[in-house]
């Protein structure tokens, strides 16, 4: 009962939040709700062991999918952003073929190359994926009405309320994945790998798996952002966007399901609104790297390690 | 900050504050200012990242601009006098970021005008544009499309006005007969290799290879260098790319020994390119965007006003940051001062009619006319002269102006064979 009344005060807080924010920080909080699913994402990848960096290329295959569908065949916007998320995972499973013959600090290089691939045929195929300029002119979420409430997609909490309900179901599946038997093999894969195997788990079948899982998501997350922002191109989806993922993973911590998701909000706020608003902005990169570094070298188990500190003091209390 | 902003959440005066915002939010623009309060103008573009050489100067231009104007009065409607004040937001060259500087300019700061870089951030705006009415700037016409009627190219006509430095090149070198082009492959190096490929057809110089699009992230450009160079062209072109390319591929240039002519559309803090390479490798570099210092910019076909003694200013205030772009955003706000004034209100509408009005418009390097309908569907570029600008003896010299319509006049079919060739016309892009 508690428990219950608990998530109900989060969701009726997270219902009142936008209404409290400037339209700018309205803005964020959009990329912000998507930028949680793709970094939770990643963190399910990030169990069995393995760090890619064409997540976030993942995702704009999820996002130049679902442009594609909409503009190309004419689908319903939420069936395109589904099916780009299917795109994002089958792509993934394409690419765990090669991959998965590496491990480690190997397969770091080669998803980074593979990524590059990806991106090289978005801009080298004008036709259909609009070359350097990408696509622009992506249908937005058709408007519609529950009575009490006027979805209007252009209006930042309309996108909200929905961002937020599609992210609050795959952050369940996520999290049901991870305490499912399947989720806790993803750690024997990764702490016990040779033991895991010894027992007759496929290890490469549970490291493709996790990828594909964690590249369908992060294709949903893709297909949020393109038919909000209406335009995509290859360098929306770069090294620097996947070099910020990393970096809420690591400051964030990835011990837990909610660790990658407290970077996340934490440096989003910090850079997005914090540092404009203190009229820092030709400084952020700056500010940014050094609370990097600093989180490494003081937090080395992330944000996450203040939590458990504090809920375990309260718990021996 | 944090906690301000997650209790202000909460806090059911300011949920029926914001629902009461939203809903005067709906019919934004608002643009009704009392007298004397400063009309704010929005400057979207990047300050931070790869592209920030042609946002951050562009800034501390309309800083002086600003001030200037201010201490002569300010900008006079109709209701009286109003001083100038100037918003910025660091958009970073991404769409996404565009959209939520445009949202907070237009519907938090109440701007009345927002200049942008343009380019790929420019399609994350359009929606808000289309929304709201705004008035935007780009300084890339390439942005142009019948859809974005409140969308003016005022100043800058890139890629078009690239055509004149290759006639210029052509006229004053007549044995250089051949080519190479490099550029990133973005949105402002393709449509600019488009305009350098029509220049040089025609001229009659031939382009040895297909211009080498290399990627944005590029940090190692010996290969490139080595690339361009093994056809012994007589001429290499770096289109369009921005300094942290000009730079590293003139140093490379440099060092593998190259001899022949350099065209680019910038050669943007070319001192420290000089100090790079020599004083001698530089001599001759042809480039598009001059130094206010310049006695040609003191004539009387030039609009901007006092230009030297703006640029005597920038230099004093910002030494060896002059740039392409530290004059343009400047001059844009000259044109929309004039044409506020003219409409007496601050109001975007009001504004571009009185802006276009008769089809003409005073650009910075003379009277020019409001142009593009067969390049972009629509007349909301202002095109005219253009300087020419060479490096003699390691400072930058205007060599002449030369007419962007005229040579339209004659090879616009070219222009536009290879603009269809590289899907840049307005029909064919996104």
């Amino acid at each position: 009962m508690l428990k219950f009344l608990i998530w109900l005060i989060v969701a009726v807080a997270l219902i009142a939040l936008p209404h409290g924010l400037s339209f700018s920080q309205q803005e964020i909080l959009v990329f912000l709700t998507i930028n949680i699913l793709v970094v939770s994402s990643y963190r399910l990848l990030t169990l069995t062991g393995e760090w890619s960096l064409a997540h976030v290329v993942i995702m704009g295959v999820g996002a130049y999918a679902s442009a594609l569908f909409t503009k190309e065949l004419g689908l319903w916007v939420p069936v395109s952003m589904l099916l780009g998320g299917l795109t994002a995972a089958l792509i993934a499973v394409i690419l765990s073929f090669p991959l998965f013959r590496m491990k480690g600090f190997y397969f770091l290089i080669g998803s980074f190359a593979a990524g590059e691939i990806i991106r090289l045929l978005w801009k080298h195929f004008r036709d259909p994926f609009g070359g350097a300029k990408g696509i622009k002119g992506i249908d937005p979420m058709p408007d519609f009405s529950i009575g009490i409430y006027n979805f209007d997609f252009f209006e930042p909490v309309s996108y909200f309320y929905f961002a937020g309900f599609i992210v609050a179901i795959c952050l369940w599946i996520l999290w049901r994945i991870e305490r499912s038997p399947v989720g806790l093999t993803f750690h024997a894969v990764h702490w016990q790998d040779k033991l895991a195997e010894a027992s007759g788990v496929n290890l490469r079948a549970y490291r493709t798996l996790a990828f594909a899982v964690a590249s369908g998501f992060a294709g949903i997350g893709g297909a949020l952002l393109a038919h909000y922002i209406g335009t995509i191109n290859p360098n929306s989806f770069d090294l620097d966007l996947m070099v910020f993922v990393l970096t809420w993973a690591i400051v964030g911590g990835t011990g837990t399901f909610y660790g990658p998701i407290l970077g996340c909000v934490a440096l989003t706020i910090l850079n997005e609104v914090v540092l404009r608003e203190l009229g820092f902005e030709q400084m952020r990169p700056l500010i940014y790297g050094a609370i990097l570094i600093c989180s490494i070298l003081f937090l080395p188990k992330g944000l996450e390690s203040i939590v458990q500190k504090f809920t375990k003091r309260r718990a021996k209390q | 900050m944090i906690s301000k902003i997650m209790a202000a959440g909460l806090s059911r005066r300011t949920f029926l504050k914001s629902t009461a915002i939203t809903a005067v939010g709906a019919s934004l623009p608002s643009m009704s200012l009392a007298a004397g309060e400063p009309i704010k103008i929005g400057f979207l573009a990047p300050l931070t990242g790869a592209v920030a050489a042609w946002g951050k100067p562009g800034l501390d231009g309309c800083e002086i601009w600003a001030e200037r104007v201010n201490a002569a009065g300010g900008i006079e409607l109709s209701d009286g006098k109003h001083p100038v004040e100037l918003v910025s937001y660091d958009n970073e060259y991404d769409p996404a970021k565009a959209r939520t500087g445009a949202t907070q300019l237009i519907r938090e700061d109440n701007v009345s005008f927002i200049m942008m870089l343009g380019g790929d951030t420019w399609p994350g705006v359009q929606p808000v544009a289309d929304k709201t009415g705004m008035l935007f700037s780009t300084l890339l016409p390439s942005d142009l499309s019948p859809d974005s009627t409140t969308l003016i190219a005022p100043t800058e006509v890139h890629p078009i006005y690239l055509v004149t430095g290759v006639d210029y090149l052509a006229d004053t070198y007549p044995d250089a007969k051949t080519a190479v082009i490099c550029a990133q492959d973005d949105a402002l190096g393709l449509p600019s290799v488009a305009t350098y490929l029509a220049a040089f057809e025609a001229r009659d110089i031939e382009v040895l290879e297909e211009p080498l699009l290399f990627d944005p992230a590029t940090t190692d450009f010996a290969p490139i260098v080595t690339r361009l160079m093994s056809s012994n062209p007589d001429i290499i072109c770096l289109d369009t790319c921005y300094s942290d390319y000009v730079h590293p591929i003139c140093e490379q240039l440099f060092q593998q020994g190259y001899k022949g002519k350099m065209i680019s559309a910038t050669a943007d803090f070319y001192d420290q390119m000089i100090a790079k390479t020599s004083k001698e490798f530089m001599e001759g570099f042809i480039f598009q965007f001059p130094d206010f210092d310049d006695p040609a910019l003191a004539g009387d076909n030039i609009n901007f006003e006092d230009a030297n003694g703006f640029y005597e200013a920038y230099a004093e205030r910002h030494p060896g940051q002059w740039g392409a772009v530290s004059w343009e955003y400047a001059s844009i706000m000259d044109l929309w001062k004039a044409a506020a004034e003219k409409a007496g209100s601050a109001d975007p509408e009001a504004v571009i009619t009185a802006m276009k009005e008769g089809g003409t418009g005073k650009h910075a390097f003379g009277d020019a006319k409001w142009w593009g309908t067969e390049l972009f569907g629509i007349d909301n570029a202002l095109v005219g002269d253009w300087p020419v600008v060479v490096i003699e003896d390691g400072k930058a010299v205007i060599k002449g102006f030369k007419s962007i319509p005229d040579w339209y006049d004659q090879h616009g079919d070219l222009l536009i064979k290879h603009m269809q060739a590289y899907d840049q016309m307005y029909d064919q892009r996104g």
